[in-house]
């Protein structure tokens, strides 16, 4: 007995200390490593719920070569019978009394069923699982639950002594399996907030894109415009990067994304006379057709978490030199995202049909922007679409 | 008795494996790579061979190819923790009779196992 609670210490100590592993395979390994030396076991393992698979995989094995059960060999389904005398609830009064199932007293409670006549089938399920456990190597199996659910199965080898596993064994065993079960069950909520965050993103990136598509809808001639400038905007930002033109920043990216998706939004805010009006605008009717960058910004205001993009959508018919609106920004105070956008955005524009005019050549288009490259546009940019041009990526 | 060749390069599958069979009244040989299975099945004619994917140099698949080669193919079903279904597809072109995924049921294997040798004898 003295041994016993001697290891016992330690293992409660080194538990302890695990709890802080949030890897629960890892948890997992440790503790049933611990369990095969400390309680000096033939081997050990674990049954380990997976809710990809829905089924129980024995996924962690410790103990001696051709003891232990090889690991991730064997899966178990819901009608497998250690994982049915564990799972429902008619069976819960014979896995009671020791916290586990022990070979050693199958014969026992069958006997027992057979002089009580009970009708609930368990003699059957306790000659199945008896079946069972010789073809685990296991003298004991301890179920680790999360509220009702099986989570967790430990299979324990029988002892290098033969002795009997004592009842505060298993009870200790039972309490180190719960730990691994509370370790599942944190591991499936994580992956579930995960699932739900990205869920969450793409709903909004969907958003985006229809809230983009809106302002084509009023404008046929700008069809397609929103895709094509989103996509050169990202092939301009990536050659950039790639040059080292600026720090590389998932968040950029993103904030870029979305702000040449919407960076026309405030059009929706331009009467149709002026926004599709065939032939040139008046002074006046030029002057409400520019307040549309800043008008897209007051739209996107409620997107707290993206005042980047806002900024993008704000200032993307800047000009470098300052001549540009609605602010007048000049050179590095424009926002790169804007910066970005501007040079795609006259891109696509020139290439294809306006009310006005018919599209104009890319070789015309590209000579023109390298013309006003550190003028209009930043030369970083400008940079970056000559290059798309002449590699043909354009 | 019916012989069954095992060939995994797990030791404690194989150990299983064949613990699990030799139970079942089969006479269990086991290798653990593609050569020595090979040899194997060359020397010992076993009468069906569970075949893993995975093996250092020559993998399941290149020992299906050699087999193509022998007079008599011998009977193999892949045992492989592959998912890929194009791999399951070749498998099967190669000549496997079935493809089992690890982790596995274990009465399903031994269902697949026994019935073979019940339709030999």
């Amino acid at each position: 007995m003295m041994t016993q609670i001697d290891y016992k210490k330690e293992l409660e100590t080194a538990s302890k200390g695990m709890i802080m592993i949030h890897d629960h395979v890892l948890l997992t390994k440790l503790l049933v490593r611990m369990i095969v030396r400390k309680a000096r076991l033939r081997h050990a393992g674990m049954i380990l719920y997976e809710s990809a698979r829905d089924s129980y995989v024995l996924a962690i094995s410790r103990g001696g070569s051709g003891d232990r059960i090889p690991e991730r060999f064997l899966r178990f389904d819901h009608t497998h019978p250690i994982i049915r005398i564990f799972h429902q609830k008619e069976y819960k009064y014979l896995i009671d009394s020791r916290n586990a199932l022990v070979f050693d007293d199958i014969n026992r409670l069958i006997w027992h069923e057979t002089v009580l006549g009970s009708a609930n089938g368990s003699r059957e399920i306790l000659r199945q699982v008896s079946e069972q456990m010789p073809m685990l190597n296991s003298v004991a199996c301890v179920p680790a639950f999360y509220r009702h659910q099986l989570l967790a199965v430990l299979l324990l080898g029988a002892k290098h002594d033969g002795a009997r596993l004592e009842q505060d064994e298993l009870d200790f065993f039972s309490a180190l399996a719960s730990d691994v079960a509370m370790a599942i069950r944190n591991a499936q909520l994580f992956e579930g907030l995960k699932q739900e965050a990205d869920r969450s993103r793409n709903l909004f990136i969907q958003t985006t894109i229809a809230l983009g598509s809106a302002i084509e809808a009023k404008d046929s001639y700008t069809h397609g415009h929103t895709e094509r400038v989103t996509k050169c905007a990202q092939a301009i930002a990536r050659s950039m990067a790639q040059q080292g033109a600026f720090n590389v920043a998932e968040k950029f990216f993103e904030n870029l994304y979305i702000a040449s998706l919407l960076h026309d939004i405030g059009k929706i805010g331009i009467p149709e006379s002026i926004l599709v009006k065939k032939g040139p605008l008046t002074p006046e009717e030029y002057a409400v057709m520019k307040t549309h960058s800043a008008r897209g910004a007051d739209i996107l205001v409620a997107l707290k978490d993206f005042e980047g993009c806002i900024e993008g959508v704000k200032h993307h018919h800047e000009k470098f030199d300052g001549s540009g609106y609605p602010n007048a920004l000049k050179g590095d105070a424009i926002p790169m995202i804007s910066a970005i956008i501007a040079v795609a955005d006259t891109f696509d524009a020139m290439t294809t049909d306006r009310p006005y005019r018919a599209g104009l050549s890319k070789e015309y288009a590209i000579a023109e922007i390298k013309r006003y490259a550190g003028v209009w546009y930043h030369p970083a940019a400008v940079a970056a679409i000559v290059e798309l041009y002449e590699q043909g990526n354009i | 008795m019916p012989k069954l060749l095992i060939v995994d390069d797990e030791l404690d599958v194989r150990e299983f494996a064949r613990n699990f069979f030799r139970k079942r009244g089969l006479d269990v040989f086991i290798a653990a790579n593609g050569p020595e299975a090979m040899g194997m099945i060359t020397g010992e004619c076993p009468d069906l061979v569970l075949l893993d994917i995975r093996m250092g140099d020559m993998s399941g698949l290149d020992v299906l190819r050699e087999l193509r080669r022998l007079e008599n193919p011998v009977k193999v079903i892949m045992v492989s923790g592959i998912e890929d279904e194009q791999v399951v597809q070749e498998t099967i072109a190669l000549g496997a009779l079935g493809f089992i995924h690890k982790p596995l049921i274990l009465e399903e294997l031994e269902k697949v196992v026994l019935r073979e040798f019940s339709l030999q004898s």
